[in-house]
């Protein structure tokens, strides 16, 4: 009887051990029983799916049944993880590959580290936090793969997640205040923001051009959309002709850009004013400029040449053949350094795309005498440089010459711009300014090398002159001793 | 001489009494020996002041100094004035050559011993005058307000700076503040054009009077040899006018430097730019500022540019008194540990030169 009463207690023991140990997420039952929204939102987390338990974020005891040693702080229960603690939770698995890989995902592991050097991971105006947590863009108790299109990080969501920060001019204005935050008003215009709306994930959000975890400043040289880089990371798609297939559009403008005038002062040279992509597509709300709107477009930074090409007959030609302005004689991605063969009538001249069909046109006669002027302005100049260039080599003095030939340089560095007004009048008297400057240049530089000739032959002269002197000198010295001798002898005969 | 000639002499005569000084000069010898031929750098030398002063005085009718005129003023000359080429070259060419002329004359009087009694006036005159050819040509190296020019007296007058105690207050008299500026300019042109020739014209007159007062040294073996058996040539007109073909010789050799090696003017100076590359002083600075590189940092307790600019004034000191310490010269007796020490001097700078040069 003794033995039975004894058995009681011990099986009332394991079953109270049974209990706290009765496995499962204790949080999430109880929790899920309570219907609170966090629970509720939690059963459609994909960290749910792979069986991690509340306690995998808020630390503490998820398989007992006991609220108090569930939450028992000795058993690692933090709470609510506030500011970068949320982020350093989700860290101690997003960045160990170790358990990442025991979940079965082939995610990177490197979004902490990225996260913190990103423009984001700046501290908050509480002095407490860096801006941005994972939980920001990526939500919470309802976390889904970011293939999943109900994550706040999907391709068709995400612009709506960063604009909740960046649309608000409130919110922005304490951490950037020259920031504009109509962005994603600009990108519902877009060409990309057009098709994202009608629910296509591939064309370029965000993140496709600023990246996700490590989003730089644009004034970073790191940055995906610093200047230098925008090329190249519109490339990302626009080069790939797989992924750019269903659009129907070229893949090959990083291609032609590159080796462009533009292109090879912003990659090559690494000049932040030349024009990148979005220079001409405008970025936030790119869509490539329309025939009409082409020379404004290169008019922002070529402004004389489109205002004068604006008042040249050649607008309303090239309106009335629905031409693109600059694009016409220029190209677009590809476009090359201007020589002075574009204009003419010859057969590599952009003129006589249209004005060789007959000679005796307006258009053709000034075309060729334009050219004519052009190239005698470039031969005029030729020849001033290479006859400064001989009499410096010959120790000559030509600076002031050489200031000059600048105005020559100057000159037809005018014509060019000139020659869109497609005026001759106007730019035979342009070219006359640099003309008449480098016959003066021509004149000095001639004059130079002709005195280095007549030095020369001064000095030779000058030289045979002293030379017979010294001479004469010679003799006279040894026509003094010589009778001084004889007269030392005289005096003193010999014995 | 013709009639003319003798009449005008005459009318000179009668009042300046010029036979006297005919007299005198018939009656001064060169004494002739195997190291007759250093006398002539004496009057290489003066020739070349001659052409100094002459084409100085020419510059300076075009020349205009200041900051923003100094530079343009020398482009003017070069590229405009008639000659005005010629004249710059041949000013600094023989700023150069005269240097070289007057160390050249120098030593042979060191080696010659011709410092000794009764001509330490004549060697501390003449010791005076090459200090101030240096600084003639320090002075003279800033007024084309080139970059060269300028980073070149701006470590110059650094250097000068680092004297102790009165180091920065020497500096700062030179450059008319403490950076190197149009007050700089002003200030060594004042001295080149005006506070150097001054001194140097005195200086000058007192070295050829005593010159010609006490005739030219002898070597000190040639003594030995009796008064009758010395070979001797009259200095009027034998020994002027090989003198005067010398100097007809040195004439052409200025006008073929400055022919085919003009004297360049560089890019205008800019305060605001970084110095360029391997910026080295005239040669004739060279071996000090070499030296300098060498020393280290730090000697014992003293900063080594200042122990390498003390060492220098000791050195050039102890040089300039040397009649006054090397008695034995005085006394008539050979002496080779100054020989020694000349070598060795000629043998330093010549060495150091040329590192300084080739680096």
């Amino acid at each position: 009887m003794k033995r039975g009463l004894l058995v009681v207690p011990i099986l009332l023991i394991a079953l109270f051990r049974f209990a706290d140990a009765a496995g499962g997420d204790q949080c999430f039952t109880c929790h899920d029983g309570l219907g609170d929204k966090e629970s509720s939102g939690y059963k459609h987390d994909i960290h749910f799916a792979k069986g991690i338990s509340c306690a995998g974020c808020h630390g503490g005891n998820a398989a007992s049944e006991d609220m108090e040693k569930a939450m028992d702080k000795d058993a690692g229960y933090i709470g609510v993880p506030k500011g970068d603690e949320i982020s350093k939770a989700c860290a101690s698995c997003h960045s160990d590959s170790a358990k990442m890989h025991s979940y079965g995902a082939a995610i990177p592991t490197n979004q902490w580290e990225l996260l913190k050097t990103s423009v984001h991971a700046r501290l908050a105006t509480n002095g407490q936090e860096q801006i941005v947590q994972c939980i920001t863009c990526h939500g919470v108790h309802g976390i889904v793969s970011v293939k999943n299109p109900a994550s706040p990080v999907y391709p068709l969501n995400v612009v709506k997640t960063c604009s909740k920060c960046h649309a608000d001019a409130a919110f922005m204005r304490s951490y950037n205040p020259s920031l504009p935050v109509d962005q994603v008003e600009k990108y519902r215009t877009s060409v990309h923001g057009q098709l994202n709306e009608k629910g296509d994930p591939k064309p370029a959000v965000c993140s496709s051009c600023h990246g996700s975890h490590n989003i730089l400043a644009a004034s970073d040289v790191k940055s995906r959309v610093y200047p230098v880089n925008i090329p190249r990371t519109c490339a990302e798609c626009h080069s790939n002709p797989e992924y750019m297939k269903s659009y129907n559009i070229r893949t090959d403008q990083f291609a032609q850009f590159s080796r462009s005038v533009h292109g090879i002062e912003l990659m090559q040279k690494q000049d932040v004013s030349a024009p990148a992509c979005n220079s001409c597509h405008g970025n936030h709300g790119a869509a490539p400029p329309g025939v009409s709107s082409v020379s404004k477009v290169c008019g922002t930074c070529h402004a004389l040449n489109a205002d004068l090409f604006s008042a040249s007959p050649h607008k309303k030609a090239f309106d009335d053949e629905h031409l693109p302005e600059c694009e016409t004689c220029h190209g677009n991605h590809e476009i090359v350094a201007a020589t002075d063969t574009l204009l003419g009538t010859s057969k590599d001249a952009v003129c006589s795309r249209c004005h060789s069909q007959n000679t005796s046109t307006r258009g053709f006669i000034v075309a060729g005498i334009m050219r004519g002027l052009m190239d005698s302005l470039s031969t005029e100049e030729r020849l001033a440089t290479a006859l400064l260039g001989e009499a410096e080599q010959k120790g000559m003095e030509v600076s002031e010459a050489r200031f000059k030939l600048r105005d020559v340089h100057q000159a037809r560095l005018q014509s060019r711009t000139v020659v869109h007004s497609i005026n001759e009048t106007q730019f035979r008297t342009t070219v006359d300014k640099g003309l008449t400057v480098a016959t003066a240049v021509v004149a000095e530089g001639q004059h130079a090398i002709d005195e280095y000739y007549f030095r020369r032959w001064g000095l030779g002269i000058a030289t045979v002159i002293i030379t017979i002197v010294a001479f004469s000198l010679y003799l006279t010295i040894r026509m003094i001793e010589r009778k001084r001798r004889a007269s030392a002898v005289k005096n003193y005969p010999m014995k | 001489m013709n009639t003319l000639t003798r009449k005008i002499y005459s009318w000179v005569n009668d009042r300046v009494q010029l036979d006297n000084l005919v007299e005198f000069m018939g009656k001064k010898y060169v004494p002739l020996h195997r190291h007759s031929v250093w006398y002539y750098f004496g009057g290489v030398s003066l020739f070349l002041f001659i052409i100094q002063v002459v084409t100085g005085i020419l510059l300076l009718l075009y020349y205009k100094s200041g900051e923003a005129l100094a530079f343009e003023s020398i482009q003017f000359i070069m590229s405009k004035v008639q000659f005005g080429w010629l004249i710059r070259s041949i000013h600094s060419w023989t700023a150069n050559l005269f240097i070289l002329s007057a160390m050249i004359h120098m030593f042979s009087v060191y080696f010659g011993k011709a410092y000794r009694k009764p001509r330490e006036i004549t060697w501390l005159t003449g010791m005076l005058m090459f200090f101030l050819a240096l600084a003639f040509g320090f002075s003279g190296y800033l007024l084309p307000w080139n970059e060269l020019a300028f980073f070149a007296t701006k470590v110059g007058t650094d250097i000068a700076g680092i004297v102790p105690i009165v180091g920065k207050p020497i500096m700062q008299f030179l450059r008319s503040g403490d950076e190197v500026t149009g007050a700089t300019l002003s200030r060594f042109f004042g001295f080149h054009v005006a506070v150097f020739p001054g001194i140097f014209t005195v200086l000058l007159g007192i070295h050829l009077i005593l010159v010609q007062r006490q005739g030219m040294s002898e070597p000190l073996g040639l003594e030995d040899e009796s008064v009758a058996e010395r070979k001797k040539m009259p200095f009027f007109p034998n020994f002027m006018l090989r003198d005067l073909l010398l100097w007809l010789i040195v004439l052409n050799l200025l006008a073929i430097l400055a022919v085919f090696f003009p004297w360049e003017l560089g890019r205008k100076a800019d305060p605001f730019a970084p110095a360029p590359a391997g910026i080295k002083p005239e040669w004739y600075f060279l071996f000090m500022f070499q030296t300098l590189k060498y020393i280290p940092g730090k000697l014992w307790f003293l900063d080594g540019e200042v122990f390498g600019i003390m060492l220098f004034g000791i050195a050039g000191l102890l040089w300039m008194l040397i009649p006054f310490w090397d008695r034995k010269s005085s006394r008539g007796e050979q002496t080779r540990f100054i020989n020694y020490i000349g070598l060795f001097v000629i043998m330093y700078i010549m060495i150091l030169t040329i590192i300084g040069w080739l680096a």
